[in-house]
């Protein structure tokens, strides 16, 4: 048999139900999949605009939500970094929709390698077992882990806008409409939430003062709207904070670089990067390792890991290779962050982390970046009426709350995540993070039984 | 001892031994369950607490984590290799529980020490410490529902391991038997709420063998979290004014929970009462400043002191330890163990009147 065509649409519409696909059916598509990413570089070229997604980690509801929020496939491009795989209860079923998707829309979605995207990590973390459960032989468990040698290792995104569009999306609850900069001004930054309202919004060369109001507002746990206020473009262009180095009217930002972890001692060029020999097992250390295992850290210069893997790196490792790279930006995964999102070092690398409640138990929120297409509405694709309404090609806004949701709910946990400063020598791209909750209970289909020690008891 | 406490001790015991009563408790919990129902699944969701404890301990033994040849002889469920930060933070709390006791241990350590440990479940802290130091004169008491106990003893009976170590007295030998006596090992089928209901000039539960004399050691490691605030005050006034009467030393040693009121606080509260389980002092004793106060208002005057697991690692594990610790398993769960660790703290406290002391002696240099 083959996979392609009307049987791949049948598996995309079995695996969004959450069900698995029949051995012969991985197989295929693993077989197809591998002749696609075998075509792709080490680093892959996606074109703004485009969607950043960190950690799925098996969540497949949470992956549900991810599309509702940031729209469907194909109609919005995603660039997912890695750990598909791991913890959650549907690793399969999530790798696998995912796979089935970029085999059918290989234009519109990248996959790159997360360091759980190995065999050794997913004997020790779950994947495994669950291929054993629901296949009854390691047979699939063998057929993913073949397609992980051939997941790329990094993306380069380019011709991302330096300034968002602002969404038209309507404000959030308890956000002051008068914190909001001027409808002229241009914006950096923008965070919504699932309902695609707006909780922040940051206009490029906002000054200092502004910024480090909006964080200290924000350590504030006892403020009853404890959302970022937005800063305003009060102050004058060129102090302290401001981003003008380069020349902030123009949309000229620099690359952004997407990795699963982060740098690496080895590499201090992106076509080191496109040197290595990817199409193996994830080894314990070098080049490869590094990339999938590093973290950003506040630190100077490199560390050594506490994970055993990879390496801790500080802002100036980050601001070097960005300067010698012509990088604006380098978005990674990899860490878990409560709210959903964290740039740190003057904005030069942003971690984003896609699984929210992670693992069933950490209470954060998720988020992605949506990286504009230079010259246009950043990040929202003009949507046909899709399956999901939406209306007449409006803008479509995601939406988790139901009838009887509380919309506010995310907007409380949201606090303050973006750097203090956000001054850097390259503009960077304009950056809207959409954040979302865990989806609804009563709509994950939690197994019947369920994992013994969540907690120590 | 207010027998009524202790609900269907027998069918409980059939649910446990036929299988998971997970099936059972969720047909009963339907909204026509009554009061007595509930309550019941509460106790026995509680009960069975202990047997995750039991598996995570023997998943930390096969892969090096801790050396415990007993655990296993105790725990009912085929192993499960736990996750690494589960790992992880089943090392911390039982080897930082092992560093106070051991400096209790050591210090004086020719004059005879008593430790009572509440709801020890199938904890093998006693068998341990018979290898660790012989030579102390240790009296150790176990508190558990019967139906513990009675699975404790039974697991006893059947492993010579284990009944060798209680010396030349005699091991337990009635099937059922719920508790046992001797100079150095009690196990003491009781409900502790049973406790609090006592008021003073009621007599309380005779617990034999208990010494009002020496320096005593209360234990609990979640344990006492389980209960309402006023029980657990309640049955520690009992201990620390009626079985260990002033001017004994005493000292209480808790592992439980903290930080109820942010998102992996607010999480764990939701995930683990679909469980049937909640944690009481939990919300009453939210940060580690509130469990210093608590612990001072119990009268520990001497010392009341509190650490995060978090910081236990760090700081308590000495360097060449952590590296064979973390040498064991890649772990990749970073943050997820850092909240994980944040959220469990242990707390220890004393009262011995001055500063010769011998908790006072003992733990003037552990770190909070």
């Amino acid at each position: 048999m083959s996979i392609g065509g009307s049987d791949l649409d049948r598996a995309i519409t079995q695996l969004r139900a959450c069900r698995p696909i029949p051995e012969n059916q991985v197989r295929e598509l693993c077989h197809k999949a591998r002749e696609l990413l075998i075509e792709e570089g080490n680093v892959v070229g996606v074109d703004a605009p485009v969607t950043i997604c960190g950690d799925i980690h098996g969540q497949f509801h949470d992956l549900m939500e991810l599309f509702r929020v940031g729209g469907d496939v194909p109609d919005t491009n995603y660039l997912f970094m890695g750990d598909f795989v791991d913890r959650g209860f549907y690793s399969l079923e999530s790798f696998l929709l995912l796979l089935c998707l970029k085999v059918r829309y290989p234009d519109r979605i990248t996959l790159i390698r997360g360091n759980h995207e190995s065999r050794q990590i997913t004997t020790v973390y779950g994947f495994y077992d669950e291929c054993l459960r629901k296949y009854g032989s390691a047979n699939v468990w063998r057929h993913c882990c073949e397609v992980f040698d051939y997941l790329a290792l990094g993306a380069l995104v380019t011709g991302a806008a330096t300034t968002l569009e602002p969404s038209e999306g309507p404000i959030a609850e308890n956000i002051n409409i008068d914190n909001l900069p001027d409808s002229d001004a241009e914006i950096e930054i923008e965070t919504l939430n699932a309902n695609g309202e707006i909780m922040y919004r940051y206009a490029r060369n906002s000054d200092s003062q502004s910024t480090s109001a909006a964080s200290q507002a924000n350590s504030n746990p006892a403020s009853s709207s404890p959302i970022a206020p937005t800063p305003s473009r009060t102050g004058a262009a060129g102090t302290g904070a401001t981003s003008s180095a380069n020349g902030s009217n123009k949309n000229d930002t620099g690359a952004i670089l997407c990795v699963h972890g982060g740098l690496s001692p080895l590499i201090d060029s992106i076509d080191k990067i496109r040197l290595l020999d990817r199409k193996q097992e994830v080894p314990h250390e070098g080049a490869m390792c590094d990339l999938l295992w590093s973290d950003p850290d506040e630190i100077e210069g490199w560390g050594l890991s506490p994970r055993g893997a990879g390496f801790l790196f500080g802002a100036d490792i980050v601001k070097c290779f960005n300067h010698k790279n012509d990088l604006s930006l380098i978005a990674r995964a990899h860490q878990l962050v409560m709210e959903g999102f964290k740039e740190m070092f003057d904005s030069t690398i942003v971690t984003v982390w896609s699984a929210p409640n992670y693992c069933y138990r950490c209470g954060n929120v998720a988020a992605i970046l949506e990286l504009g297409e230079d010259g246009s509405n950043a990040g929202f694709v003009r949507r046909s009426n899709g399956e999901r309404g939406g209306g007449g090609g409006g803008w479509v806004l995601g939406s988790n709350v139901g009838p009887e949701g509380n919309p506010t709910a995310e907007n409380r946990r949201l606090s303050s995540v973006l750097g203090d400063s956000m001054q850097r020598a390259r503009d960077g791209p304009g950056r809207r993070y959409r954040v979302f909750e865990a989806a609804p209970q009563d709509s994950r289909g939690m197994p019947a039984k369920k994992p013994a020690a969540d907690y120590f008891l | 001892m207010a027998t009524q406490e202790i609900p269907n001790l027998k069918s409980l015991l059939a649910s446990r031994r036929g299988g998971p009563s997970r099936g059972r408790g969720r047909g009963r919990s339907g909204p026509g369950a009554s009061h007595e129902d509930k309550e019941a699944m509460r106790d026995n969701a509680i009960r069975n607490t202990d047997q995750d404890a039991a598996g995570s301990r023997v998943s930390c033994v096969e892969l090096g984590y801790l050396h415990d040849p007993y655990a296993r002889l105790f725990a009912s469920q085929p192993s499960t290799r736990r996750l690494p930060l589960l790992n992880r933070g089943t090392y911390v709390r039982t080897s930082a529980i092992d560093h106070l006791v051991d400096k209790f241990l050591t210090t004086y350590p020719d004059s005879p020490k008593q430790i009572v440990s509440l709801g020890a479940g199938t904890d093998t802290r006693f068998f341990r410490l018979q290898d660790g130091y012989p030579e102390s004169r240790i009296v150790y008491h176990e508190v558990d529902f019967a139906v513990n106990t009675v699975a404790k003893l039974a697991s006893i009976r059947k492993h010579p391991q284990l009944h060798t170590k209680l010396g030349a007295i005699e091991p337990p030998r009635t099937p059922n038997e719920a508790s046992y006596y001797s100079p150095t090992y009690n196990v003491h089928a009781l409900d502790l709420r049973s406790l609090a209901s006592s008021s003073d000039g009621v007599p309380i539960p005779e617990l034999p063998n208990l010494d009002p004399s020496i320096p005593t050691l209360l234990l609990s490691e979640m344990c006492l979290t389980y209960l309402q605030p006023s029980t657990v005050s309640s049955i520690l006034h009992i201990f620390l004014t009626r079985y260990i009467a002033v001017p004994t030393p005493a000292a209480l040693v808790l592992y439980e929970p903290v930080l109820p009121n942010d998102a992996f606080g607010r999480t764990m509260i939701s995930n683990l009462s679909t469980r049937n389980i909640s944690l009481p002092t939990l919300n009453a004793y939210p940060e580690l400043s509130d469990q210093r106060a608590r612990l001072k208002g119990y009268g520990f005057v001497d010392g009341y002191k509190v650490a995060d697991t978090a910081l236990i690692w760090r700081e308590w594990v000495p360097k060449a330890e952590k590296d064979r610790v973390a040498g064991l398993e890649m772990l990749d769960e970073l943050e997820e163990l850092e909240l994980l660790l944040r959220h469990y703290c242990v707390a220890w406290a004393w009262r011995d009147g001055g500063a010769e002391g011998v908790f006072s002696k003992a733990w003037a240099d552990v770190q909070e």
